[in-house]
C-alpha cells in the first residue's frame, strides 16, 4: 500500500531520502533506532555484548573446523595412530563441545536479572498492548497516573520498572536499543527493569505476532536527560484545553479522553497532549495532512484497528477536529 | 576385528544388555526430574525472593550420587569395551551375537558419557543461581 510507504514514521530517519523503498526496506533492519546492536540502555549492552562474544567464537570454532577438514583433505601425511585419532574424537568431539557450552551457559546465567521487590525502581511505567496501540500510563512522583498512548518517554540514567499486561491478546514489548522483551499477557502483569543511558529517540515494536496489524503497532520510545524529563511530566500532568465541539459531534470523545475537555470514554489512545507526540498511531509522522488522512481511512494504515473510519465528515468538520487535535500541545 | 586385547575382559557375545544401555539416561532424567521438583517445591513454600540454598544443598548431593552411578556404570563399559573410540571394533555388518553386545557396549558408554554431561548441566545453574527469582 504505497499511501504507507510514503509515510512510515520509521523510515524518515533514513539517512537516504533517494532510496527506494524496497531499499529502505531492506535498510530497515540496520535503523539504529531499533538496533540491538546500538546499545543505548544496560540491558542492550549486556545483550549486545553476548551477541558478539558468540558471534565471534563461532567465526573462531567455524575457522578451524574447517581448517581441520581443508587440512585432512589436502595434507599428504601418513594416517594418524589410532590413539591419536581417539585424543581428536575425544578432546574435539567431547571434552571442548562439554567445556564451551558450559562456559555459554554459566556466562548467560549471570546476565539473569536479579533485583527483588526490596530495590524500587527510580520510575514505573504502566503499559497495556492493545490491538494495535499502546497504552502508556507514567506513575507521577505523587503516585498519580498520567496517561498517554504510542510514546515511551524516559530519564537517562534512571531505573523504570515497566508493568506490563493487556487486555486482549499476548503482545511483546521490546525497545531493542534498551534492553530484552518481554510478553504482555492478559490477566497477569509482568514486570521488566531496564535502565536506559544515552538520551536519544529509539523504536519500540511489538515483538509478539498479534494479529493483522502486528507490523504496525509501534511506539516511539525517547530518552531525555532528567530535568527534561520532569518537565515532560509537568506538561503531560497538565489538563487540555481547546474548542472540542466538532470533536464530541463526530463522536470522538465516546472513545478518546482529552483530560479537561472530553472525558468520556477511554476505548481508544488517549489524546491529552496528541499534539506533542512525534507520532500518529506509533508510526506515521505527526502532520495534519497524515492525520487527515488517518482519520478518514485508519484501516488503510492499521489493517484491523477498531477505529472506524470517519470519511463521512465535511471538510469544515474535519478541519474543525484538525485544529482542536493539532492545539493539543 | 583381529585385536585379542579389547575382548581379554569378557566373554565373547556377553558383556552388555538393554538395562545397562539406558541406566545412565535413566539415573540423568531421574536426576533432573528431582532438582527441578526440589528447587520449585522450595520456592514455592518459600517465595520468590526466598535464598534457593536449601534446594541447592540437596542438588549437590543428588549431583554427587548420579555422577558416582553413572562414573561407576562408564567404568564398567570402558573395562569390557575396547579403548578405542576409532578402530574397527566399529565393523558391525556380520549380524553376530557377539558385534551385538560390541555395538550395545558403544552405544550404553556413549550414553554414559553423555549422561554424565547432562547431570552437570543440570547442576551448573545452581552453583550460579542464588534466589528463587
Amino acid at each position: 500500500m504505497p499511501v504507507i510507504a510514503s509515510h512510515l514514521h520509521a523510515w524518515r530517519r533514513n539517512p537516504n531520502p533517494w532510496l527506494g523503498p524496497a531499499t529502505l526496506a531492506l535498510l530497515a533492519g540496520c535503523n539504529p533506532a531499533q538496533s540491538v546492536l546500538h546499545p543505548a540502555g544496560e540491558d542492550a549492552a549486556e545483550i549486545a555484548r553476548l551477541f558478539w562474544v558468540m558471534a565471534v567464537g563461532a567465526v573462531v570454532i567455524w575457522a578451524v573446523v574447517f581448517g581441520a577438514a581443508v587440512f585432512a583433505i589436502v595434507s599428504r601425511r601418513k594416517p594418524t595412530t589410532e590413539r591419536g585419532a581417539d585424543l581428536v574424537v575425544l578432546f574435539g568431539g567431547v571434552v571442548f563441545p562439554t567445556v564451551t557450552l558450559g562456559a555459554l551457559l554459566a556466562y548467560g546465567l549471570t546476565l539473569l536479572p536479579d533485583w527483588g521487590p526490596g530495590e524500587p525502581p527510580d520510575l514505573r511505567v504502566h503499559v497495556e498492548a492493545e490491538q494495535y496501540w499502546w497504552r502508556v500510563r507514567i506513575e507521577g512522583p505523587d503516585g498519580a497516573m498520567i496517561e498517554t498512548a504510542n510514546e515511551v518517554v524516559l530519564p537517562a540514567g534512571a531505573e523504570v520498572d515497566f508493568h506490563l499486561t493487556s487486555p486482549d491478546v499476548i503482545h511483546s514489548f521490546w525497545i531493542p536499543p534498551l534492553g530484552g522483551k518481554m510478553d504482555t499477557i492478559p490477566g497477569r502483569e509482568n514486570v521488566l527493569r531496564l535502565r536506559p543511558t544515552t538520551p536519544g529517540l529509539y523504536r519500540g515494536i511489538c515483538a509478539e505476532f498479534c494479529g493483522a496489524s502486528h507490523a504496525f503497532m509501534a511506539f516511539e520510545a525517547r530518552v531525555v536527560p532528567p530535568e527534561d524529563f520532569t518537565a515532560y511530566l509537568a506538561a503531560q500532568a497538565e489538563p487540555a484545553s481547546g474548542d472540542a465541539s466538532a470533536f464530541v459531534a463526530a463522536g470522538c470523545g465516546g472513545c478518546h479522553t482529552v483530560r479537561g475537555v472530553v472525558e468520556l470514554g477511554a476505548t481508544g489512545p488517549d489524546l491529552t497532549h496528541f499534539a506533542s507526540r512525534a507520532t500518529i498511531a506509533g508510526i506515521l509522522d505527526n502532520t495534519s495532512e497524515i492525520l487527515r488522512e488517518w482519520i478518514a481511512h485508519p484501516v488503510a494504515f492499521k489493517p484491523d484497528a477498531r477505529m472506524p473510519s470517519y470519511d463521512m465528515l465535511t471538510d469544515d468538520q474535519m478541519d474543525a477536529i484538525l485544529a482542536f487535535l493539532g492545539g493539543l500541545k | 576385528m583381529s585385536k585379542a586385547a579389547p575382548h581379554k575382559r569378557r566373554r565373547v557375545e556377553t558383556g552388555t544388555d538393554l538395562c545397562q544401555v539406558i541406566a545412565a539416561p535413566i539415573v540423568w532424567s531421574l536426576h533432573f526430574l528431582a532438582c527441578y521438583v526440589w528447587a520449585a517445591i522450595h520456592c514455592e513454600k518459600a517465595g520468590r525472593m526466598a535464598d534457593l540454598d536449601p534446594a541447592r544443598t540437596g542438588i549437590f548431593v543428588l549431583t554427587g550420587i548420579a555422577l558416582a552411578l553413572i562414573g561407576f556404570n562408564t567404568l564398567r563399559l570402558w573395562r569390557i569395551r575396547a579403548r578405542s573410540l576409532t578402530d574397527d571394533d566399529f565393523d558391525y555388518d556380520h549380524d553376530t551375537p557377539e558385534e551385538r553386545h560390541r555395538f550395545l557396549g558403544h552405544v550404553a558408554l556413549m550414553l554414559s558419557v553423555l549422561s554424565g554431561v547432562g547431570v552437570i548441566y543440570v547442576a551448573i545453574p545452581a552453583v550460579l543461581v542464588g534466589t528463587c527469582r
